[in-house]
């Protein structure tokens, strides 16, 4: 089955960043504010976006940005960098285990912050390599390249990385 | 300041890296900007417009809404914006950046617009949620904001982790005063071990004195053999009674130490379960089932292990290694320095390989879930693996985990199977320079030392290893016993959010009037499920409780049934205050039929008098018969004596349905729920059922929630409930009058689809 960004209509969609602060998408005399969900995340996350309205329904579904106008990619990534946004760990400080929860210490390219995660919820490696880390509020951490991490990192996450 | 509210900051300051409260300074600058209107609701904005972590705050007054970012300079930038301007609300959700955004008129730049982190998310609902009733011309109570802000930040916290880590010493001593009720057993239990650990330094002496003190003067000619003989022999028996006091008192001590740590465990467990079954269903909402049970088996198991075993182990082998430190010492100062002295490095080292341990079985533990994993997807859904000829792969798929985690535990095996032969090696050195320093001086160069004391000493040397051992594993012990104690203490501090009256109210009988008085419920924070609902049912009446999933049914029979306490307004039974009820006494009046019948392990007649143990086997036949479950228990090969229930025969659900309503009927309640009786089971037995229930309706007030409407014809009134409201109330008859009635839309609709 073939996906085209031209949706249901057959229209050529559009998008712009508005005043009001959301992501408008427009396809003939169609136009609604959107927000992006990315279709895999992980393992092909630049491609096959949903574009949602208010009420959860999928207005389109962009199968590349590419195939999209300079102005309306430029709005897609904008609101993409918001949708995909998690936490890039660039170090980690402290993993300590406490009564049911594991308690982490670390430094990411936000900020630094600590954050907890259920014993039993390990970190869950990715598709093209890194981990990905969800805490007890379902927050994410990325870790791209725990093998680039210092020394001491390394060491406190030996007991996560295969 | 409650518990909740106490834990909820330790869990602030403890884990979350943010403010308590909203700053004093920037509530009493955001308040006087509003001229002294207070700040209802606020959350934190976590996040900036580049999604950097930030401190920002977004506060919800009666009229305004303010933004506060902080400047360079350290002030607060304060942004109102009058809530009469807000047109829409909306919050678009990200991985881990959620967008609220407060919408003026229409083109109009957005009002307001913050980012946040999940973690910030429950404090922003809030404030989305009071907006949009707002924008619904819903008005809704004020909260305490402090409590709001702290409820919804630490929650996902407090729910995943049994308490806050108090200080482990007052841990432990909360848990040693268990032993209180059992001091005698105790004292003795600690007499017989530290009379275990004295009489164990005595052979060693004792050995010593035969060969410097008997031995050689009777060699060299200085005690006469005769004499020389009995006091050798006088000192085998005094070594062979010091092995018999030995043993004997091992015998008292881990006899009674056990059956102390049992008792303990026996206590703690009847505690627990008792607390458990008086705590309110919100508990039991946010604790997983299986946590539970884990505390009242497993963890007081391991309690029993630390207070039966640990606490003596521990305590007497740190007297053991002073006791022989001493000895040592006292013996030969300079010999006892070269083998006292490397005991801390031992304990440090095993301290130390713990640590590493531990490690290991982390990574080992993670890969035994991934093949858990495997387990737990296929076994259950063994019938698509097979329908999708897949076994081969999954048998794949379970190898290769199965190969990984072995590797791991293999890690395991490795490193600990080095470490204590090599920690081994090193007891021995020390042995070895005891030895070496030894040897000139039993040869006659330096100080004299005479050959009993050296045996004497090489004997206690080998009596260090036991303590050494222990000591090196206290930390892991502790962790371990203090970890279960928290599990256990967490659910024994819960207090029941629904409390009797200190001097309750019985009504006897119970004639069945139900009235909701502008009642408003809400299961967290300040979102209501129920919004000012009131009705008056008289005693028989039958009320069919109709309307979407969510809009509020279920919870009006939760709090029918005080599983929880209203959040505003009344409830009252015959006029009286449900909160006022003997609770205990109310719920006997009481009676449930639920979607999915719950029956217990054991015979269908226990099953039957559950709720009424003493009634006779004829009343128990007679409302099987009224709950048309006689026919078919009678053919079942063991008849009312078939064990059902978990591992028990199993029922369909049609028969397990019948059987509940049999102890229903048998319960005789005044009030009756019937929760989607019969919604999950095929026509006929439908027809069976509602037949039954028909019988145990009569002369009840009954109330009645079901989505096939046609099941509710027969109600005195229909009560349609809608996003928290009673919308429409009336009979059947009368709301298919309404041309634009919510039920009768709902009624033709269900109409199209039969």
């Amino acid at each position: 089955m073939e996906t085209t960004l031209l949706g249901r209509q057959g229209a050529v969609l559009s998008l712009e960043q508005r005043d009001d602060g959301r992501l408008w998408a427009i396809r003939g005399d169609e136009e609604r504010a959107v927000w992006v969900r990315r279709c895999f995340p992980w393992s092909e996350p630049g491609r096959y976006l949903s574009l949602r309205d208010g009420d959860e329904n999928e207005f389109a579904l962009v199968r590349d940005p590419a195939e999209l106008d300079a102005s309306s990619r430029d709005a897609l990534e904008a609101a993409l960098a918001l949708a995909g946004f998690v936490f890039e760990i660039t170090r980690v400080l402290e993993i300590e285990e406490e009564v049911e929860i594991r308690r982490w210490r670390v430094e990411t390219r936000q900020g630094a912050r600590s954050f907890q995660t259920r014993l039993d919820d390990w970190p869950r490696a990715l598709p093209h390599g890194g981990l990905l880390i969800r805490d007890v509020t379902g927050d994410l951490y990325h870790l791209g390249r725990p093998a680039a991490l210092d020394r001491h990192s390394r060491a406190l996450l030996w007991a996560f990385v295969d | 300041m409650s518990t909740l509210e106490h834990l909820d900051d330790q869990i602030i300051g403890r884990y979350l890296d943010q403010p308590l409260r909203l700053p004093a300074d920037l509530r009493r600058q955001i308040e006087a900007a509003w001229e002294g209107a207070p700040v209802q609701l606020y959350a934190l904005a976590d996040l900036d417009q580049a999604l950097r972590l930030v401190e920002s705050w977004v506060a919800l007054g009666p009229r305004h809404v303010a933004v506060a970012r902080r400047t360079a300079a350290g002030t607060w930038d304060v942004a109102s914006v009058e809530r009469a301007r807000i047109e829409a609300v909306r919050e678009a959700p990200g991985l881990s950046a959620n967008t609220l955004t407060l919408l003026g008129a229409p083109g109009e730049p957005a009002l307001v617009l913050v980012r946040y982190t999940h973690r910030q998310r429950r404090a922003f609902e809030n404030i989305r949620f009071v907006v949009e009733e707002q924008l619904e011309g819903r008005e809704i109570a004020p909260v305490d904001p402090d409590r709001a802000y702290a409820d919804g930040v630490a929650r996902p916290v407090r729910e995943a982790q049994a308490v806050v880590s108090g200080r482990e010493v007052a841990v432990i001593r909360r848990l040693l005063g268990y032993l209180k009720p059992y001091r005698r057993p105790l004292a003795l239990g600690m007499t017989a071990a530290a009379l275990i650990t004295v009489v164990s330094l005595v052979p060693p002496y004792l050995a010593g004195y035969l060969i410097d003190r008997v031995v050689r003067p009777a060699r060299e000619g200085t005690l006469p053999l005769g004499r020389a003989g009995t006091i050798a022999w006088l000192a085998v028996a005094a070594m062979a009674l010091v092995y018999v006091i030995r043993q004997g008192a091992a015998v008292v001590r881990l006899r009674l130490m056990a059956i102390l740590g049992e008792w303990v465990a026996r206590d703690l467990r009847a505690e627990l379960y008792e607390h458990i079954q008086r705590l309110s269903l919100a508990f039991f909402s946010r604790k997983r089932t299986g946590s539970l049970i884990t505390r009242v088996s497993a963890d007081t198991d391991r309690l029993w292990d630390f207070l039966a075993f640990g606490v003596v182990d521990v305590s007497l082998s740190l007297v053991m290694l002073a006791g022989l430190g001493a000895v040592l010492l006292s013996l030969d100062w300079r010999l006892g320095l070269a083998m006292t002295l490397p005991v801390p490095v031992f304990c440090w080292l095993i301290y130390r390989h713990g640590e590493s341990i531990n490690r290991l079985f982390i990574r080992a533990w993670r890969k035994w879930s991934r093949v858990s994993d495997v387990l737990s997807d296929t076994i259950p859904g063994i019938r698509v693996v097979k329908a999708f000829n897949q076994e081969e792969r999954e048998i794949r798929r379970f190898g290769e985990r199965n190969e990984d985690v072995t590797a791991e535990f293999n890690r395991i095996h490795e490193t600990w199977t080095t470490f204590w032969p090599l920690l081994m090696l090193a007891v021995h050195g020390t042995t070895v320079v005891v030895w070496a320093l030894a040897l000139p001086r039993l040869l006659g160069g330096g100080t004299a030392l005479p050959v009993g004391t050296f045996v004497s000493f090489l004997l206690y040397t080998t009596m260090f290893i036991g303590p050494i051992e222990v000591i090196g594993q206290i930390a892991r012990t502790m962790n371990r016993a203090t970890t279960s104690a928290h599990r256990v203490f967490e659910v024994l501090d819960t207090e029941p959010e629904v409390r009797d009256d200190p001097e309750p109210v019985q009504l006897r009988p119970v004639h069945g009037r139900v009235t909701f008085e502008h009642v408003t419920f809400g299961y967290d924070g300040v979102r209501q499920v129920l919004r000012g609902v009131s009705f008056d049912v008289t005693p028989g009446e039958l009320i069919g409780l109709v309307g979407p999933s969510g809009g509020g049914k279920t919870t009006i029979v939760n709090l029918i049934a005080r599983f929880y306490d209203v959040t505003g307004g009344a409830i009252r039974i015959d006029g009286v205050d449900v909160r006022r009820l003997d609770t205990g006494q109310y719920r006997r009046q009481l009676g449930m039929v639920l979607q999915d019948p719950y029956l217990f392990h054991g015979t269908i007649l226990e099953n039957i008098r559950y709720g009424l143990p003493e009634a006779s086997l004829g009343e128990a036949i007679a409302a099987a018969q009224a709950a048309n479950a006689h026919d078919f228990v009678t053919k079942l090969q063991h008849g009312y004596d078939t064990v059902v229930g978990e591992r028990g025969h199993t029922l369909s659900g049609g028969e397990r349905q019948r059987v509940s309503i049999a102890r229903a009927i048998l319960h005789d309640p005044r009030i009756l729920i019937l929760d989607e009786a019969t919604s999950s089971v095929d026509t006929e037995t439908e027809r069976e059922i509602q037949e039954a229930l028909e019988r145990l309706i009569k002369g009840r007030t009954v109330f009645a929630i079901a989505h096939r409407l046609s099941t509710l014809r027969k109600a005195s009134r229909l009560f349609v409930i809608e996003d928290g409201r009673l919308v429409e109330h009336g009979t059947h008859h009368e709301l298919l009058q309404k041309p634009d009635g919510k039920y009768r839309r709902l009624y033709e609709l269900q109409l199209q689809l039969q």
